[in-house]
């Protein structure tokens, strides 16, 4: 029932009409990470993400997810193997502004309203007011709160924060978008509804590609295009898991029965 | 809440002929509590036990002394004091402004001063580990002990007066805005990083607001410091005539044993004191009402 692909992005193409897979966004080649004092974080990482993917890293503590994220951001260098995210190094990709981040804490500066907020990206890169204005307006009414442009962030519940989150990371239109946990701190039933609305902004965006670390198996399985299942001590891909059913998915896909399949065979692959 | 129960409705007509005693002990009564629903009155009843106690400490004190019969130059009563604030009223007015001008200055020296220096060394951890330590053995230093150091430097009377004061005040704010720029979630550090923001836009953007509950922090203490300072320089440094601050004020009336006017000096350099407090309270308000816990709900 459920496709094995092979770690290749042609093993995935054609499965169902969205997304079209264009060229490789992110391309992982026998990437590893030792610490300093001997630490093996991820080793023998291949990986290949093609534009328009919705990856999802699943994994339990310590399998080397968040370390993955980190290398794709620039924020640590591999230590052996090779990477290469919009076909240059990350930190140059990171330039260019084409990725955005959003992690599970919300990140939101409390002295500045939602507007202020979410057009920070484009304040520090010098961008002109009436830009900022426009792109604000745009990105918080693709998250649903343009009527909150002037609140605080401490007016807001746990989910609006996050969608706040969300909308800052979209507002340079990137063309890789990570995101670490971010749905971790909410309680269930927002965490759905963060997760279809989520989905419909990916496929608004069509080109975007998202690479979402999660440890809620279910979380993975809804939002995927295929499932990345990484397992600890040390860190490394156990599987890489397809996700066939096509897109837009609705709520309704949570009851059917090939969700329990897809949901089961990542829970297994979790346990090698 | 408070408009619920509390508020009587006016005694119906049939009521009236209730016996005229108790038709009016509740009338008045009913009219009170009306009246305690106005907030202005709530906050009289809020004040109401403190100024009572004050009151009564005021009047005990007269009458103690007036009883006991203590001579004013040992223990004034307040009677007394009033009257040597009011006689000397002139002098007394000139002292404290002059407090007032050297306790300024020297507080905004050192918010100029303290938060300029402390933002240099969060620029740079080089600077940091270089300067902080002696920074911190500055801080150390008493510094009524190098006070007549400063007044062979700059000679007595106000300059020296105005750098006692800004000493004292100075690392207060120095340090707490330090730690506070120092203290910057890791996470929005880097976030900032991954927006590829530049030194200088992460701390105009980021550290320094993330810093003001720090720095209010340290001006409160330093705004009453900064009148300790001023008076101590006085102390040391003032000069006499008609420009002596507050210190000079009291120690020629210590000396002279004009103990109502000593009394009176004390009482303003308090009074000072609260009022300088409660400026930087509002100021603290005004800047963190809107994000920051402290100041939230008070």
């Amino acid at each position: 029932m459920v496709l094995k692909t092979s770690e290749t992005v042609e093993g995935y193409a054609g499965v169902h009409e969205h997304p079209v897979i264009g060229r490789e966004l992110v391309a992982m080649e026998n990437v590893g990470k030792v610490y300093p004092n001997g630490t093996i974080a991820v080793q023998n990482v291949n990986l290949k993400a093609g534009e328009g993917e919705f990856l999802c890293f699943v994994g339990p503590s310590g399998c080397g997810k968040s370390t993955i994220f980190n290398m794709i951001a620039g924020l640590t260098s591999p230590t052996s193997g090779t990477l290469s995210v919009l076909r240059t190094t990350p930190k140059e990709a990171r330039k260019h502004n084409e990725i955005a981040f959003v992690f599970q804490e919300h990140t939101l500066l409390p002295w500045c309203n939602l507007m202020e907020n979410v057009t920070l990206p484009l304040k520090l890169r010098g961008m002109p007011k009436k830009t900022m204005k426009e792109e604000g307006e745009r990105v918080l009414e693709l998250v649903g709160l343009k009527d909150y442009i002037k609140a605080l962030p401490r007016q807001l519940s746990g989910g609006m924060k996050m969608r706040v989150s969300i909308a800052r990371a979209l507002i340079s239109r990137p063309k890789l978008l990570l995101m670490d946990e971010p749905f971790g701190a909410l309680d269930e039933i927002t965490r759905q509804t963060l997760q279809h609305e989520l989905l419909n902004i990916w496929q608004k965006e069509k080109r975007m590609t998202v690479l979402f670390i999660t440890h809620n198996v279910f979380e993975a399985v809804f939002l995927s295009t295929r499932v990345v299942v990484m397992t600890p001590r040390p860190g490394k891909v156990s599987n890489i898991i397809g996700i066939p059913f096509p897109f837009p998915r609705s709520e309704q896909f949570r009851t059917l029965p090939q969700f329990g399949e897809y949901v089961r065979s990542v829970s297994e692959s979790l346990k090698h | 809440m408070a408009m619920d129960k509390s508020y009587v409705s006016p005694l119906p007509a049939s009521e009236n002929k209730l016996p005229a005693s108790e038709n009016d002990r509740r009338g008045q009564s009913a009219a009170r509590r009306q009246l305690s629903d106005h907030p202005l009155m709530k906050r009289l009843a809020d004040a109401g036990p403190p100024i009572a106690v004050f009151v009564l400490f005021v009047l005990g004190w007269e009458f103690i002394v007036q009883l006991a019969g203590i001579p004013a130059y040992i223990l004034p009563k307040p009677s007394d004091i009033y009257a040597a604030a009011r006689d000397q009223w002139s002098n007394l007015v000139t002292s404290v402004t002059t407090t007032v001008l050297e306790a300024v200055i020297g507080f905004v020296i050192s918010i100029v001063l303290g938060v300029g220096l402390a933002i240099l060394l969060a620029l740079s951890k080089i600077v940091e580990r270089s300067i902080y330590p002696y920074a911190i053995i500055m801080q150390t230093i008493p510094i009524v002990a190098i006070a007549p150091i400063i007044v062979i430097w700059f000679g007595a009377g106000l300059n020296a007066i105005i750098i006692i004061a800004f000493l004292i005040s100075f690392f207060p704010i120095f340090s707490n805005t330090l730690i506070g720029l120092n203290s910057t979630e890791q996470n929005m550090k880097n976030l900032f990083y991954l927006y590829h923001a530049t030194k200088l836009q992460t701390i105009a953007r980021l550290r320094i607001p993330a810093a003001l509950p720090y720095i209010v922090a340290g001006l409160k203490i330093s705004c009453t410091l900064s009148i300790i300072g001023a008076i101590v320089g006085e102390y040391i440094a003032g000069i006499g005539g008609g420009k002596g601050g507050l210190g000079y004020a009291i120690t020629v009336a210590a000396t002279r044993l004009q103990t109502p006017y000593l009394f009176a000096c004390g009482l303003s350099a308090s009074l000072l004191g609260i009022f300088f407090f409660l400026i930087v309270n509002a100021l603290s308000r005004m800047l963190l009402r809107s994000w920051h816990e402290s100041e939230m709900n008070s």
